[in-house]
């Protein structure tokens, strides 16, 4: 009988404690973009970001270098690279909520940290990071998350 | 009608309806051969049985047997049929686990696990739909700026590197 019990108290503990583990990943999709004024040139693949990149930024051309879709499960780091050597991304899940996901980002040129941050990113919605310099233009990474 | 006829009258009706030993048949049939009066009396009774036969025959052929034996069957089985809660009980009689009641810790366990769960997921946190927080932002190379527009639903995080790059941006 106290043998029974315990078996069944097992089983509701581990399989509670299972489902957690098992769904705690999220869908994010980086896409790394080259923003310019040279031409007027908007990537086909960019054409849902299209209305959005146009009232936030004056480039008059955008081209998609880098297209990522990709799972993250927490504390796992995910690098993307960049054309250019030593030129990168890291993206760490920290945290996973009903609502939003935690993401630890880091971007690296050459070794050294231009931007380290931390935010809280909504289902559907879209965190630009843009600024560091590649040729006459400037790269943008776009990362959005599923989940 | 003689004296004898009073002695077969009363084993008549037995011979009658074939129920006779074969010493009273054997008695009753040789009275018979000589006595009118209970040869009389003995087609009277054919004849009652003829007349209530006719009757009866025509009903029970009239009657749809099989249909009567479905009212039965199904009268037995409503008699038979149990409650939801002999049902159940039944049910968890089946094996000897439950015959021993072990299902009382076990669903009391799961209703704790249950309610343990509830209020693990459907804690009280912050929210943050529809939002993109930053919640911490150091850069050592660059001047960082941040905005949030609501339409379209984007945050962005911006990096000047140099002077000449903020003009780029609105």
């Amino acid at each position: 009988m106290k043998r029974t019990v315990f078996l069944l108290t097992a089983f509701f503990f581990l399989s509670f404690f299972s489902i957690p583990t098992a769904s705690a990943q999220v869908q994010v999709r980086i896409r790394v973009i080259l923003a310019s004024n040279v031409g007027q040139i908007i990537d086909p693949s960019l054409n849902d970001m299209h209305k959005e990149l146009g009232s936030l930024f004056n480039f008059t051309s955008y081209r998609l270098l880098r297209d990522e879709p990709m799972n993250l499960v927490p504390n796992r780091t995910v690098t993307v690279q960049g054309r250019r050597p030593g030129r990168l991304m890291e993206v760490t899940l920290v945290g996973l909520h009903r609502d939003n996901a935690q993401l630890k980002i880091r971007v690296i040129r050459e070794g050294v940290d231009l931007l380290n941050t931390q935010v809280r990113l909504s289902p559907g919605r879209t965190v630009l990071i843009g600024g560091p310099r590649y040729g006459e233009g400037v790269v943008i990474f776009a990362v959005s998350s599923r989940f | 009608m003689t004296n004898s006829c009073s002695a077969v009258s009363k084993v008549l009706e037995k011979y009658f309806d074939q129920e006779v030993t074969g010493e009273e048949r054997f008695l009753v049939e040789g009275h018979l051969q000589d006595c009118p009066a209970c040869r009389d009396a003995l087609k009277s009774m054919e004849e009652l049985r003829t007349w209530m036969r006719v009757p009866v025959d025509e009903a029970v052929r009239k009657e749809d047997f099989p249909w009567v034996w479905q009212k039965i069957e199904r009268g037995i089985r409503l008699q038979e049929q149990r409650s939801w809660w002999q049902s159940l009980r039944s049910w968890l009689d089946v094996t000897p686990l439950f015959r021993k009641k072990v299902w009382i810790p076990a669903v009391a366990t799961i209703v704790v696990l249950l309610f343990i769960s509830t209020q693990i997921i459907f804690k009280q946190t912050p929210s943050y739909q529809g939002a993109s927080v930053v919640e911490y932002l150091e850069s050592p190379t660059c001047n960082v700026m941040v905005y949030q527009l609501e339409e379209p639903k984007v945050t962005v995080i911006w990096m000047f590197e140099g002077p000449e790059e903020e003009h780029t941006t609105t």
